[in-house]
């Protein structure tokens, strides 16, 4: 019986693919957050052993982007929270309030008084944002190795991880993603674009790092 | 061999008018349409919220779509190679479906494929943007969009926004995407939809051909197929679901199911038939009842419904078996040279004609029930059964007024069935014991009535969960909630859908509800594409307004001269009909959601309701939302699918005792006697307790369809009772008598039996109760009915036939 063939969202889905690119895109390509304590690392198995520790965190940022069509940097700030094993938030204070949140495949993004919530793995330019600071911030080491090369140099105490998307396909919208940060607490994320588009986000922790 | 007498004015006439119905039934049925779709499983509706989900089902353009997954891996690949070669052939398969004229849209989640909606929503823009408002063009209000579209520059949506933004630097665009976004969405993997939990790719494809166009269906169905073995590369596998898919394959099911109901149940009668007579010309002369009753039958069906349904003619086995019941009880008991045919129809044809008016009983309950393809068995085995005793009754005493020679296995029958009828009712209390025990395993279990709808459907399971499978992959998965508004006018519809959506943004603004899809997001009312018009300022406004308030800001007015010009277009730009749509995703979507209105019919927008993951929609707070909206009506689509179903289970039950009731007291009329009556309707009724707990035991969820055929159980088994009864009273019993009757059950229990094997279910559903029940009707019949000592005496010095 094709009781279930009502008209449902499928119907639009394809009308919206672009749609939904964009704003997915539009707020996980500004997330990060950061926290931490703990042992020195080399490679990528140490660091993520190392940030994995830390179950949940706090922090404020301040972002720059430097956009090829307009003349001058944009400028935004506002809090970063994450929890173990998979929940991120990232709110912008200014120069507007903006909120994104990540909880496992779900994306919410709030501006004003609307919201929208999207799944993640729907739209993969998104995902590769946000899974490289949230599964940089959780430790998460399969997520990290299954979307990205990943590449770590430095020491424990001074390290760099360097995140180019796998496919080929995303690869020609985000060319990298470079974090860098000290012992388990992510001070910095870096993200360039294919089309020359940058932006730097540093990170400041709140509240000490929380251990359990 | 008697001298038959010569053939009267009064059988000349008889004959005359038998042939003359013969040939206008057969060429009524020649002519007849024959059908074979899902739609006669749908019930009629009786509200009007089920009258809007039964016309989306039979006719909504999701009966279009067609969701077809690729599965599978090349032989020697990995699973990212795999993963890779299925996206591939998704691309392909995509592009060469979209290349060819059967598909209205083929979606597998690939930007490209959307070029064209995208320039359409882009260019109208500030017709279908929801933010455009008077507010929206104030220095304030635009300082407030910029920053907002400037927010996203930088990140990887900016950009697809960066060729747009000097022409579009409030952002309507992302608007219209924004509001066009579904929340659940399939995964996206090498460019392409694919499933969560499953290596496949998806494909989503809405045919040209109406849901309805089985032809047309399949003509799609068979693309999809060859144009996948063709660009696939070996190892990987093509799956297609969907309505079109079921309708196609359920027309091919019932078509092998009716020719082989109709061989095996022509071949089991010829053999009972052989059996008995041992003659070719009993056989022809047998078969004419039979034949007569099959042409009237769909000649009934055709002048009344317009169409025969392929299950009408599979159910029509049944009618052969007992139509040629009639044709048993005359050509064996009305043998005995001059005379016989009228003493047969002085003496047996009363008794006959009471079991046929209780078979009609029976039948007629079909005709009640609500459901198109029921009521066809209905008037189909009604006009059948009803023709077949005529011509029994009346042209059988002109060409075979003496019975038929031949007496094949009779004799053995008959002996058989003496022996049985004197030994059985030492076991009447055996009968008596066994309707206890049911009555009490009745009592002790749970209720089996839970039938629902779908148990109706001829999908098989299995199909059912691929389906599942590839909805939930869809992000399509449950049967969700809809409000419907109708409306004279397609205006007056869009309109509504507006004032609905209103409505509802308040809900998803207050967390209640995750979104809807509205028809009036991609084609607004002229009204409101009027009113968005009237808020654009001229250039000369805009370009002061503009200077305002983007000064400081990262985009200066300098480079927005585009915007200025953009808008004064927009203008003086003709509203978007919805013509303008066709032949593009968008007018596939507004199609989906837009259903046109027609004489009889009111024009009628859906909006679907998207609900919040894992938490159930409160459907009395939408409902309570739109009240105040004129002709909008919410759609809990299962709840009222199981709703229509509850209501019918419950008004078949009605039916169901008011034709036993009716039964009874064509009986008692006949019998006028209530010791009679309760003796005749014992057996009946015990026979249908056992097999009611029968299937109970064995965990069958019994629905309508076990209903009715409780109730043919006992339209049917009476008969069996009353022959019973009949014999009791006569001071002879002949073998020959006795044979006829277990012939006429065995053709009856055959016939059914045949159906308990169908695989469509509704068929099975009838014939896994009468056959059984018929049997066991005899059986308590001779046990309870039978007098051990009549019998045996009969038996010893009656009439033995040659």
């Amino acid at each position: 019986m094709p009781m279930r063939l009502l008209p449902r969202q499928t119907d639009s889905l394809g009308a919206c693919q672009a749609a939904r690119r964009v704003w997915l895109i539009a707020g996980a390509a500004l997330a990060l957050g950061g926290a931490a304590t703990a042992a020195p690392a080399f490679d990528l198995g140490a660091l993520t052993t190392l940030l994995g520790r830390v179950r949940s965190g706090e922090a404020t940022f301040v972002e720059t982007r430097r956009v090829e069509m307009l003349d001058r940097t944009l400028m935004s700030s506002g809090r970063l929270s994450f929890r173990a094993p998979d929940s991120f938030v990232r709110e912008t204070l200014k120069p507007r309030h903006e909120k994104l949140a990540v909880d496992g495949n779900t994306l919410t993004m709030s501006l004003g008084e609307r919201s929208r919530t999207m799944q993640l793995d729907a739209s993969p330019e998104a995902a590769v944002i946000v899974e490289a600071v949230r599964g940089t911030l959780t430790g998460n080491r399969a997520a990290l190795e299954r979307l990205f090369e990943a590449m770590v140099t430095g020491t424990a105490e001074r390290w760099t991880l360097e995140l180019v998307p796998r496919d080929l396909r995303l690869r020609g919208q985000v060319q990298s993603v470079r974090l860098s940060g000290r012992e388990a607490t992510v001070r910095e994320v870096q993200v360039l674009l294919a089309d020359g588009d940058r932006s730097l986000m540093t990170i400041e922790p709140v509240a000490g790092p929380r251990t359990p | 061999m008697p001298r038959r007498p010569p053939i009267g004015r009064r059988a000349a006439l008889t004959l005359a008018l038998w042939l003359g119905a013969l040939v206008a039934g057969l060429a009524i049925a020649w002519r007849a349409h024959y059908v074979a779709d899902l739609s006669a499983f749908l019930p009629a509706a009786p509200t009007p919220e089920q009258a809007v989900l039964l016309d989306q089902l039979r006719n909504g353009i999701t009966s279009r779509l067609l969701l077809v997954a690729i599965e599978g891996a090349p032989p020697g690949t990995d699973a990212a190679g795999a993963a890779a070669a299925r996206a591939d052939a998704s691309r392909r398969l995509a592009a060469a479906l979209r290349a060819g004229n059967l598909f209205a849209s083929v979606a597998n989640g690939e930007n490209a494929a959307w070029a064209d909606a995208g320039k359409f929503v882009f260019e109208h823009r500030y017709q279908l943007s929801p933010a455009v408002d008077p507010a929206r063009f104030t220095s304030a209000g635009l300082r407030d969009a910029i920053d907002e579209t400037v927010a996203l520059l930088g990140t990887p949506a900016g950009s697809l926004l960066k060729p747009i933004l000097f022409r579009d630097p409030t952002g309507e665009t992302v608007r219209i995407a924004e509001a066009l976004t579904p929340a659940r969405a399939p995964k996206s993997e090498h460019g392409v939809w694919v499933a969560r939990d499953a290596p496949r790719a998806l494909l989503l494809a809405t045919t040209r051909a109406d849901g309805g166009d089985l032809d047309g269906q399949e003509r799609a169905l068979s693309a999809i197929q060859s144009t996948f073995d063709r660009i696939a590369t070996p190892g990987l596998r093509l799956v297609v679901s969907g309505a079109g898919r079921f309708a196609v394959d359920s027309r091919e099911r019932i078509k092998a199911e009716v020719e082989r109901l109709a061989i095996l149940g022509s071949v089991v009668v010829v053999a009972l038939l052989l059996l008995a007579f041992a003659s070719l010309r009993a056989l022809l002369v047998a078969l004419v009842p039979v034949a007569t009753g099959v042409v009237a039958g769909i000649a009934a069906v055709s002048l009344v419904f317009g169409q025969v349904h392929g299950m009408t003619l599979g159910f029509g086995t049944t009618l052969i078996g007992e139509a040629v019941d009639y044709a048993i009880y005359f050509l064996i008991q009305a043998r005995g040279g001059p005379g016989s045919s009228e003493r047969w129809q002085r003496e047996s044809w009363p008794t006959v004609r009471l079991g046929l008016f209780t078979s009609l009983i029976g039948f007629a309950a079909l005709v009640f029930t609500g459901f198109p393809g029921l009521a066809q068995l209905g008037i189909f085995s009604i006009a059948g059964l009803a023709a077949a005793a005529a011509t029994t009754r009346f042209v059988f005493p002109v060409i075979a007024p003496d019975g038929v020679p031949g007496a094949g296995f009779r004799r053995q029958l008959g002996r058989f069935m003496r022996a049985a009828a004197a030994a059985l009712p030492r076991a009447r209390w055996a009968v008596v014991v066994l309707a206890v025990l049911a009555v009490a395993a009745l009592a002790a279990s749970p209720s089996p009535w839970r039938g629902e709808l779908s148990s109706l459907s001829p999908v098989a399971p299995a199909d059912l969960a691929v389906d599942a499978a590839l909805r939930a992959d869809l992000g399509a998965a449950d049967a969700g909630t809809l409000v419907a508004v109708s409306a004279s006018s397609e205006q007056g519809a869009l309109a509504s859908a507006e004032a609905v959506g209103a409505r509802l943004d308040r809900l998803v603004a207050a967390g209640a509800l995750q979104g809807y899809d509205s028809p009036a997001r991609l084609l607004p009312s002229a009204a409101t594409q009027a009113r968005r018009r009237d808020a654009l300022p001229d250039a000369s406004t805009l370009g002061s307004r503009l200077a305002e308030a983007t000064a400081d800001g990262p985009l200066p007015a300098s480079r927005l001269a585009p915007f200025i010009a953009d808008v004064a277009a927009a203008r003086t730009q003709a509203p978007i009909e919805r013509r303008d749509l066709a032949g593009t995703a968008l007018g596939v979507g507004v199609d989906a959601l837009l259903v046109s209105g027609a004489a009889t019919r009111p024009w009628r927008a859906l909006v679907n309701l998207q609900t919040k993951e894992g938490e159930p929609l409160d459907s009395e707070r939408v409902r309570a939302a739109v009240a105040d909206v004129p002709g909008a009506r919410v759609v809990a689509v299962k709840a009222e699918l199981d709703a229509i179903y509850a209501r019918f289970l419950a008004a078949a039950e009605w039916q169901g005792a008011l034709g036993a009731v009716a039964v009874l007291g064509l009986l008692a009329l006949r019998l006028k006697s209530v010791s009679r009556l309760v003796a005749v309707a014992l057996p009946v009724a015990a026979a249908t307790l056992v097999v009611l707990a029968a299937l109970t035991l064995a965990g069958t969820a019994l629905g309508i369809l076990h209903l009715v055929g409780l109730l043919l159980t006992v339209a049917i088994g009476s008969n069996y009772a009353l022959f019973f009864d009949h014999l009791r009273e006569q001071a002879e019993v002949d073998s020959d008598t006795l044979a006829s009757l277990l012939l006429a059950n065995l053709t009856t229990v055959a016939s059914f039996a045949l159906l308990a094997t169908s695989h469509i279910p509704v068929l099975q559903a009838v014939g896994i109760v009468v056959a059984p029940g018929a049997l066991l009707c005899l059986v308590f019949s001779a046990a309870l009915l039978g007098r051990r000592g009549a019998v045996r005496g009969v038996g010893a010095h009656g009439k033995i036939a040659p």
